[in-house]
């Protein structure tokens, strides 16, 4: 930035240049030197996104709770729905998709054998679940044609983002060391 | 070690994010202290970070698969500081304005710890004599 000094000499009148460094000056854009390898960032990006739709099905579903505390409009039994799809969750990332292949170096407790069991039944509650929420959606809230549909919408809506977050955990990760 | 600079404005923007909180409860027209259940969330919102940085002790894939959970369990924290005042506004137990002031107070807060962690939490050897 120039700031132009008037010189109040005789005339012609004379104009100095001086210039005044703008506090913006020293600022580099792009310059940031955060060695980022983007096949490291892959898993944590995925790990922020697969806690940003976990967590946001229960707030979801808690918000519906405290909203409408009353069993008539609200069934606590529908709340079975959104636990199942958590422990599925919990199933289906607790065994590594390398112990699955059979690669990996340690056996771990049950096996090969073993792991695609516990991953055949986490994936099938998770489904299981999933499925269990639509049906109350429409079997419990919109074919009766209950006054208040929102609980149900927020028990599908808990189960999709379980689900997807479930997704997005197990399969957005990826466990090569090297790429 | 970054410096006094650093640490100075951390703070600054700490007792920002804390003043933020605070005027979301005592207002005059808001009046209720619901909101600062959300200091819990900012007390547990380092602890998998510390946890799993202690837990790992070489970078093998069992240390990255503990520290993406410590990362997935952070953000599910984050997520929940910021649920928690819309349910409180929800039913109407705290205002909006308010609920609008402890969201901006959550946001300035998370980037300070952030900053800690970037700035002072850096390098392979983590170690408590840092402090």
């Amino acid at each position: 930035m120039c700031l132009l000094l008037f010189n109040p000499g005789p005339f012609p009148f004379t104009f100095q240049l001086s210039t005044m460094s703008g506090f913006l000056d020293s600022v580099r854009c792009g310059d940031c030197e955060c060695n980022v390898d983007w096949g490291e960032r892959r898993n944590t990006m995925a790990s922020i996104a697969a806690g940003v739709l976990f967590f946001t099905g229960w707030w979801i579903i808690i918000d519906a709770a405290v909203k409408y505390p009353d069993e008539a409009v609200f069934h606590h039994a529908y709340h079975t729905c959104g636990v199942i799809a958590t422990v599925a969750f919990l199933m289906i990332n607790a065994v590594s998709n390398g112990q699955v292949r059979g690669d990996s170096y340690s056996e771990g407790c049950i096996g090969q054998t073993g792991a695609r069991v516990w991953l055949f039944i986490g994936f099938m509650l998770a489904f299981g679940s999933l499925i269990a929420s639509m049906w109350i959606l429409f079997g419990g809230f919109v074919v009766p044609k209950k006054p208040v549909v929102y609980p149900g919408i927020a028990v599908f809506f808990q189960n999709a983002f379980i689900f997807f977050g479930g997704l997005v955990f197990k399969f957005g990760r990826t466990e090569d060391l090297w790429q | 070690m970054a410096g006094i600079k650093a640490l100075v404005g951390l703070s600054f923007s700490g007792a920002i994010g804390l003043t933020f909180l605070l005027l979301g409860c005592a207002l005059e027209q808001y009046g209720v202290y619901w909101p600062l259940f959300v200091l819990i969330f900012y007390i547990l919102s380092p602890i998998p970070t510390f946890i799993s940085r202690r837990l790992s002790d070489d970078s093998d894939a069992a240390s990255n698969a503990c520290r993406e959970l410590a990362c997935f369990f952070t953000t599910g924290i984050v997520v929940s500081a910021f649920g928690l005042p819309i349910i409180l506004a929800r039913v109407a137990l705290i205002q909006w304005g308010a609920c609008g002031l402890v969201m901006a107070g959550n946001a300035v807060i998370f980037l300070t710890i952030l900053g800690f962690f970037l700035v002072f939490g850096g390098g392979d050897d983590f170690s408590w004599e840092q402090w």
